[in-house]
């Protein structure tokens, strides 16, 4: 117990630790809240559709809500670091408790509220990014991944066939993506959706792309030599605009 | 001359050991390579094909390699011996245990837990010096999208073959060196429960090393560390090395598995209850009671895969009936809960360390040994969270989802116990504490990352781009590797009898530490913003993330050169080591440099715990390096009892 | 850590024979548990497989089938054998060695046998492993109950053995007792494997 001997006034020496510590916290939470209203999401460039939006908030949430867990963290690291940090080899004992009940519970508790609010989150985003494109007369466009190209062909428009993906404007969209060889994975990568191309199965996703513009289209499993080449892009264009398309290329809409 | 030494007893010539005195690393390469060659000459005469190197041929050769390195080592000699009803004299079990044989017993098949320890902690260095090196050809490939360093092909074996062995070296990391050396003493034994088993276990991965390596020049491993099927069904003959590598790999766990976790369950010091065990034992336990039913998954997955490439099955062919998704769940059935394989033992090395250096007890001890338990009970839970996009069962996702957000109480826990610990401790900002602190810096990143990729959607988004690779670093590189380092740090004393050069440890330290945000930090960018894992070039909005990336890789580079350095500098030349130098109070610190071949010549009895730092029945710690064990009174519910040793194992 | 001192008993170097083989029997366990999750893992790929049914290629219309008795037949023998070894055991436990040795040597020629009738229901299958994933799982159960037999046909022959020169006593039968526990999970493995071929036809037909 030499170690609470020399200090004069424990108690008081106690509480200003947790003083500076709790400034140390608050300052570290506001600028890892900044970080996380500015930089996740914004690496992640802007959305082309309802679903990349959902999960471009998600991204920011869960980093606000992570902010005060991490600065927690490393404001008591830090601060031990400097505060109680020995001059080499100590030479007595720090205070010998050996846990403290209520802030272990409340660590617990508060971990397990976070953990439901994240389901909770999850879930919700969930419904809400694949339900639409369900419900109303979607645009049915079959993917084919094979080594190291991309087809996609429109089934309703007359089986109309390209390696470019067209989309119309606000309409809902549902990929069936299968593979004729070893497994690929479908990403649209601006628009937050991806599913793997497996052989023999078709897998299903939808969207709703909302912004006009050519976005991109990359494989995201591993599937031989040429893996990191079987890129191609997605044009999202005025309903007239793809209807025009169809036509031009032999189908019928 | 002759006066004296007809005065001397003639030693009678030893006979201890029978014919494995004359059995080793050469009889073991040379019996690996007569049968690999025999085996290689026959099944390419029998199968009559004009390509030199089939598949067929390929798992014949390895798999007659690695039976002919084991009967070389003299693996069998045990089985056949038992078998005959030979069994071994005292003076046989002292030789095994490489009884006054030098160096020498460092090349044989010795069942000393001690040298066992060092010969993985050789094994992982050399596994680790090899996959950085493939680390850091990957990250000169992708300094420039226009490098052109590697071909694609190339590039994909490398990617494979770097995943693979670096997966390897971690899950072997800390079990295998300290759960071997130190764990034993830890707990107050004489040695394992099974010695030979533990000999067994580590000359199977030495066995092992040479056929994934073999892979290198049989093409490759062209499918991720994950071999992922059907693209591994069109692989070259590098996947059968990879096969044959894991089969022999998740033997090699299952043995080690049993033999570490019965050592545990039965032979701790007489006193020592459960809660006096120290925490490093659990995560030890946890680790390798988790991989026994975990590995053989993986060993099922390989075996189906040989049935397809050298029988021509259909387990993963769809036209045939067959199904990717049955690899990937076999795989990551074993691939979730082997992530905490890895991690567990580095976390629980770092939270057995912390309290020597802050001279605090550890905090909650009921709350560590908890959250293992939690995590290692979720582990098993959470394998389809790797497979959301994979399309083989949505509506499972949202339950996966909840099972993997779950691990974050438990792992959290792990945090509040290690902070508790430094709260108003007396920090010693030794290499070993400076590991936790990284460790606390690293897993916070790594930990909330594994919450985007828990959520279905956002994983959608991110799954299989750079982000995971970068996540997954900060938890098995910058946690896992980070403790397994830290571990290094802290108990080379006692296995070297030196200590670590402490300012090429910092050095070490920081290159490492640092070079690792900006590499992965890097890569958590570049992930974002949309670049596939496993590519060998990208687009061009992807070259500044990726260029930091590589100047933090080798910076990384630089820092693991001088641990090495360190490491082999100081086992030669270091300044030699008090018994326990660090003031710690756990059973390995009390026995002396250089420990004895059964380590307590009288066996303790355990009568607290080891994290009464500051408690009134004890002196101050750390005063007296040099000191002797404490030895206090018995309790009086402990009465006499044999005196203990476990050289024997008369069992198959 | 708070030590103290036990006192050393000289020449006293090994552990009492009950704390060995229960040690000992800890490990068989937990090794068996490996084997568990193993064989395990096989007889999930089949029912997940069937299941499946992809590309309606589980087994096309048509294909050749194995008889079902042919390997209830090889996991009966299996019981029996383990049977055998049982009632060596029990032999053991009452101090009846002549029984011990005729026990397991009867149990080692059933599996040994078994082991051939494993062999040549391998060898006269009515189709190739690459017929379809049926005749895949077929084949892979098979062969690892093949293993099986070889492995404890092997480690039967060891324990013979030395019961037969006399390593064995009514006071230190464990390694004949991890034995036949060993030889109990192995016919559970063989009725495990033969229960799982019994289901041949996938429910799931059409898509």
């Amino acid at each position: 117990m030499s170690a609470e001997s020399i200090v004069a006034s424990p108690k008081r020496r106690r509480r200003d630790e947790v003083r500076h510590i709790a400034w140390l916290w608050l300052g570290l939470t506001i600028l890892l809240v900044l970080f996380s209203i500015w930089v996740p999401a914004r690496l992640m460039g802007p959305p082309a559709s309802p679903t990349m939006r959902a999960v471009e908030s998600t991204m920011t949430v869960f980093s606000i809500a992570a902010s005060p867990v991490a600065a927690l963290v490393w404001a008591i690291a830090i601060y031990s670091l400097f505060r109680w940090k020995s001059r080499g080899e100590p030479t007595e004992d720090g205070p010998p408790f050996r846990g403290n009940g209520p802030v272990t519970a409340s660590w617990a508790i508060v971990s397990s509220v976070l953990c439901v609010f994240l389901l909770i989150w999850g879930l919700a985003e969930m419904t809400s990014t694949t339900s639409p494109a369900e419900a109303s007369n979607p645009l049915v466009v079959n993917v084919t991944g094979q080594q190291w190209v991309w087809t996609f062909s429109y089934p309703d428009q007359g089986d109309v066939e390209s390696d470019q993906l067209y989309l119309p404007l606000n309409r809902p969209v549902v990929f069936h993506v299968s593979s004729r060889d070893v497994i690929h994975s479908f990403w649209v990568v601006q628009m937050g959706i991806k599913v793997d191309a497996n052989p023999g199965v078709t897998t299903k996703t939808s969207v709703t792309p909302d912004k006009l513009g050519v976005f991109d289209i990359r494989c995201a499993e591993l599937c031989g030599l040429r893996h990191a080449d079987m890129e191609t892009s997605a044009h999202v264009v005025n309903p007239a605009d793809f209807a025009a398309w169809i036509t031009q290329n032999g189908g019928h809409t | 001359m002759t006066a004296a030494l007809v005065d001397q007893p003639v030693e009678p010539v030893s006979t201890a050991g029978g014919m494995l005195r004359r059995l080793n690393l050469v009889t073991a390469i040379a019996g690996g390579l007569i049968l690999g060659l025999a085996g290689w000459l026959i099944s390419h005469s029998l199968l009559q094909d004009d390509d030199l190197g089939s598949d067929q041929v390929v798992l014949v050769t390895l798999s007659c390699w690695a039976a002919g390195f084991m009967i070389g080592i003299g693996a069998l000699n045990g089985p056949i011996g038992w078998a005959l009803g030979r069994d071994l004299r005292h003076e046989d079990e002292l030789f095994l245990a490489g009884k006054d044989q030098g160096v020498a017993r460092y090349f044989r098949f010795t069942t000393d837990h001690k040298v066992v320890g060092i010969q993985y902690l050789v094994v992982t260095m050399v596994l680790f010096a090899f996959g950085g090196t493939l680390a850091m050809l990957i990250r000169t490939n992708l300094i420039s999208p226009h490098s052109h360093f590697l071909n694609p092909q190339t590039y994909n074996a490398i990617v494979g073959l770097h995943g693979l062995i670096m997966i390897i070296a971690t899950i072997i990391m800390v079990t295998g060196p300290f759960g071997n050396f130190i764990m034993p003493i830890m707990i107050g034994a004489r040695d394992m429960a099974f010695p030979r088993l533990n000999a067994l276990s580590l000359w199977l991965i030495v066995a092992a090393i040479p056929t994934i390596l073999s892979a290198a020049v049989l093409g490759g491993i062209p499918t991720g560390w994950v071999g992922y099927a059907p693209l591994a069904d069109q692989a070259p003959p590098g996947m059968d090395a990879y096969s044959v590598f894991i089969i022999i790999f998740a033997v090699s766990s299952a043995v080690a598995g049993a033999n570490i976790t019965t050592t545990v369950l039965t032979m701790r010091a007489r006193g020592m209850s459960w809660n006096r065990t120290p925490i490093f034992v659990y995560g030890t336990v946890a680790s390798v009671g988790l991989a026994i039913p975990a590995f053989p998954l993986f060993m099922a997955s390989q075996v189906l895969l040989q049935v397809d490439r050298t029988q021509g099955g259909q387990f993963f062919v769809a036209s045939g009936g067959g199904s990717p998704w049955l690899y990937s769940n076999l795989f990551w059935l074993m691939g979730h809960p082997e992530v905490y394989v890895i991690l567990i033992p580095a976390l629980a090395a770092l939270m057995e360390l912390t309290p020597v250096f802050s001279r605090r007890p550890l905090f909650s001890f009921n709350a560590a040994v908890i959250s293992i338990a939690g995590i290692v009970g979720l582990s098993i839970m959470v394998w389809a969270h790797h497979m959301y996009a994979s399309g083989w069962a949505p509506d499972l996702n949202g339950p996966f989802m909840l099972t993997t957000e779950m691990i974050s109480v438990p792992t959290g826990l792990l945090f509040l116990v290690i902070l508790g610990t430094v709260w108003r401790g007396r920090i010693w900002t030794t290499v070993p504490m400076m590991a936790t602190y990284a460790m606390l810096w690293n897993f916070i990143i790594g930990g909330i990352t594994g919450i985007y990729l828990s959520d279905v959607p956002a994983d959608y988004a991110l799954h299989g781009s750079m982000f995971v690779t970068a996540h997954f670093h900060y938890t098995l590189m910058g946690a896992g590797l980070t403790g397994a380092i830290g571990a290094l740090a802290y108990w080379f004393p006692k296995m070297t009898g030196r200590m670590l050069n402490e300012r090429a440890g910092y050095i070490s330290f920081w290159f490492v530490q640092i070079g690792f945000n900006v590499t992965f930090l890097g890569m958590f960018a570049v992930g974002l913003a949309g670049q596939p894992r496993r590519v060998v070039t990208y687009a061009q909005l992807f070259a500044a993330g990726n260029f930091v990336s590589t100047i933090g890789a080798y910076s990384i580079g630089i820092g693991m050169l001088v641990l090495l350095y360190a490491v082999i500098n100081s086992w030669l030349h270091g300044q030699v080591a008090p018994a326990n130098p660090w003031g710690a109070k756990t059973l390995e610190w009390t026995v002396p440099n250089p420990i004895p071949l059964e380590n307590f010549e009288v066996l303790p009895v355990v009568t607290s715990d080891a994290y009464g730092y500051g408690e009134e029945d004890e002196p101050a710690s750390g005063i007296d390096p040099e000191r002797e064990p404490v030895l206090a009174g018995a309790s009086a519910d402990l009465g006499p009892r044999p005196v203990g040793a476990s050289n024997v194992e008369g069992g198959p | 850590m708070t030590t103290t001192a036990e006192v050393p008993v000289p020449g006293q170097h090994h552990d009492d024979v009950d704390a060995v083989g229960r040690r000992q029997l800890t490990g068989v366990c937990l090794l068996i548990l490996a084997d568990v999750a193993f064989v395990g893992a096989l007889i999930f790929s089949y029912f997940y497989l069937r299941g499946l049914n992809t590309s309606n290629a589980w087994l096309s219309d048509g294909a050749a089938t194995a008889p079902i008795w042919v390997g209830w037949a090889i996991a009966a023998a299996l019981v029996v054998s383990a049977g055998f070894f049982r009632w060596a055991l029990a032999g053991l436990r009452k101090g009846n060695l002549d029984r011990l040795v005729s026990g397991i040597g009867v149990a080692v020629v059933i599996v040994l046998l078994d082991a051939a009738a494993q062999v040549v229901q391998i060898m006269s299958f009515s189709f190739k492993p690459d017929a379809n994933a049926y005749a895949s799982s077929v084949y892979t159960l098979a062969g690892a109950n093949l293993f099986h037999l070889v492995l404890t046909g092997l480690v039967g022959l060891g324990v013979w053995n030395r019961a037969r020169i006399g390593k064995y006593t009514a006071a230190d039968p464990w390694q004949v007792h991890i034995i036949a526990i060993w030889w109990v999970w192995i016919a559970v493995a063989g009725i495990g494997g033969a229960l799982t071929t019994s289901f041949i036809a996938s429910p799931n037909i059409g898509s």
